[in-house]
């Protein structure tokens, strides 16, 4: 790092230079984006309000994000529910024999946090960088200028019916993805630690707590992944080169968006429901 | 498979062989170039200042996001825990329950797809916009390789980058863990860090992870590579070839962790 470049350069150098300069140029850049990624996200709350409906391209963007990701998302998270039972059983067989409370643990952890979160990392790479390459090709074509030119605002036209798509098919790919997780640990369960499904098919310890923390974590990878790409489509500059970093940028922050969400709701859910 | 006939199954057949086509194309040009690059890497034929160039891009720029993802997935694996812990009372354990699955999945996972959306999309753009802009075919015409001279330095820049940030990512991990621990349910790190090293856990385990993490790398580069080279059709085809590559590298990563669980226990 450069902090031995900070003591020799002294005052003389312009505000900026050296580690604490660059840290807190970096912290101001990440603080000038967040403002505006929460303005947008108002703006998309104001339009999905009060703007009049546009039906044919909520629905396009709904088989765009929820139908066409169902395949790939199924893929993920049943390759994620056999590989948690399997090391999850290999490692609790270490410590205590018994395995029968395997399932209930694993639908527990499905209902509190993995299903929504793998499911967002996926939609954040599969979504996000489509929202943002698209949105993006559009801004370099100047298709979106065109859009102003016509009075129209573009986080109206392009990001609500992506932001609305998002948020109403989001819930119903988690349950679908978290329903093949499952399947798919159950037969690992029987196989490999040969664990009769209907014992694996516990459902005691999923309480009212962690369906609410489930819940409100779907809401809200639901809001953040469209409206974090769409930001990030929207402010593309430069030609191809530009729409390429655009969609690094989506798929970068809504990852962390997500984790970041992840580790506030279920610190907040933990503290709440216990 | 014969599918000549225009009616409905056999067109939907048609359709299936098709797709199955692409597929195998798809990891025919994944091997071949693959192969490629190891030849190039053998015989020590690539550019040197690119790859570190790329190296430093690539691993050192992306530090801060891995810093950021390791801590608070620390933190996340240990709210996990926390019901389960405090029901048994056991939290002379916890450093175990965490650390297990910090070390042996969610580190070098989670890890992998930061740097899949980080440097694997980055560097399909970059390749992308080049072979859009002509610019691969115009090294061809100077009697450069481009393989040599851009994808096998970046893609083992790439291997290497994430393997390093798994070494990395484990470490913060267990550090947030540790604090998290501290925060929500009141465990000593000194409890946390000894409920790791008890013996439950061994260097194994983090082999284990570092080992799924070079096979992830391998994916990241080769796709990344491979969707950049064959990107087509402007700049909308660079946010297409994009798409498809952070697609193909998480599927790939996700399959390929499943059979490495096998392979390696």
């Amino acid at each position: 790092m450069t902090a031995p470049s900070e003591r020799s350069t002294g005052a003389l150098q312009p505000a900026g230079s050296g580690l604490l300069g660059s840290l807190g140029r970096l912290f101001l850049q990440q603080l000038e984006t967040s403002r505006a990624v929460y303005g947008v996200f108002v703006l998309t709350l104001y339009y999905s309000l009060r703007g009049e409906s546009n039906r044919p391209a909520f629905f396009r963007q709904m088989y765009e994000i929820g139908n066409r990701s169902l395949v790939f998302l199924s893929i993920v998270m049943g390759f994620i529910g056999m590989i948690l039972v399997y090391q999850g059983g290999l490692q609790t067989q270490r410590v205590v024999p018994d395995l029968s409370l395997l399932g209930a643990t694993f639908l527990q952890l499905l209902v509190r946090d993995l299903a929504a979160s793998i499911c967002a990392l996926m939609l954040a790479t599969r979504v996000g960088a489509g929202i943002a390459a698209e949105i993006g090709s559009m801004v370099v074509t100047e298709q979106v200028d065109a859009l102003r030119m016509c009075a129209t605002d573009p986080i109206d036209y392009l990001i609500r019916p992506r932001f609305l798509a998002c948020l109403s098919m989001f819930g119903a790919l988690v349950v679908v993805a978290a329903s093949v997780a499952f399947l798919a640990g159950m037969w690992t369960a029987h196989t490999f630690f040969g664990i009769n499904p209907r014992v694996f098919a516990n459902v005691s310890m999923v309480r009212v707590g962690d369906l609410a923390i489930g819940l409100t974590k779907c809401l809200a990878y639901g809001a953040a992944i469209p409206v974090i790409s769409g930001y990030c489509g929207l402010t593309t500059f430069g030609g191809s080169e530009g729409v390429g970093a655009a969609t690094t940028r989506a798929v970068v922050n809504s990852s962390l968006a997500v984790i970041a969400l992840n580790f506030v709701i279920s610190g907040a859910g933990y503290l709440v429901f216990g | 498979m014969p599918a000549e006939t225009s009616s409905g199954p056999s067109h939907a057949l048609a359709g299936l062989a098709q797709r199955a086509g692409d597929w195998l194309g798809l990891i025919g040009g994944f091997g071949m170039l693959f192969v490629e690059i190891v030849r190039r890497t053998l015989r020590r034929d690539f550019d040197r200042s690119e790859f570190l160039r790329n190296l430093y891009r690539m691993g050192i720029k992306s530090l801060p996001i891995v810093i950021v993802t390791a801590l608070f997935t620390g933190g996340i694996m240990v709210i996990q825990a926390a019901p389960i812990v405090q029901r048994y009372g056991a939290y002379g354990l916890l450093g175990w329950g965490a650390g297990f699955g910090t070390l042996r999945e969610i580190a070098p996972l989670l890890t992998a797809l930061m740097i899949n959306g980080r440097v694997g999309a980055n560097n399909t753009a970059e390749l992308g916009t080049m072979a859009v802009t002509e610019q691969i075919d115009a090294l061809r015409a100077l009697a450069i390789d481009p393989v040599g001279f851009l994808v096998a330095p970046r893609f083992l820049a790439i291997v290497i980058t994430l393997f390093l940030s798994t070494i990395f990512s484990d470490a913060l991990a267990l550090l947030g863990a540790a604090y998290a621990g501290l925060g929500f349910l009141g465990v000593e790190p000194a409890v946390f860090y000894r409920g790791l090293t008890t013996g439950l856990l061994g260097f194994g385990d983090v082999a284990h992870g570092l080992q799924k993490s070079i096979v992830f790398g391998i994916v990241i580069g080769l796709s990344s590579c491979h969707y950049g080279l064959s990107t087509q059709g402007g700049a909308p085809g660079v946010g297409r070839s994009v798409n498809a590559t952070v697609v193909a590298s998480a599927a790939g990563i996700f399959v390929l962790d499943y059979l490495l669980s096998f392979a390696l226990s």
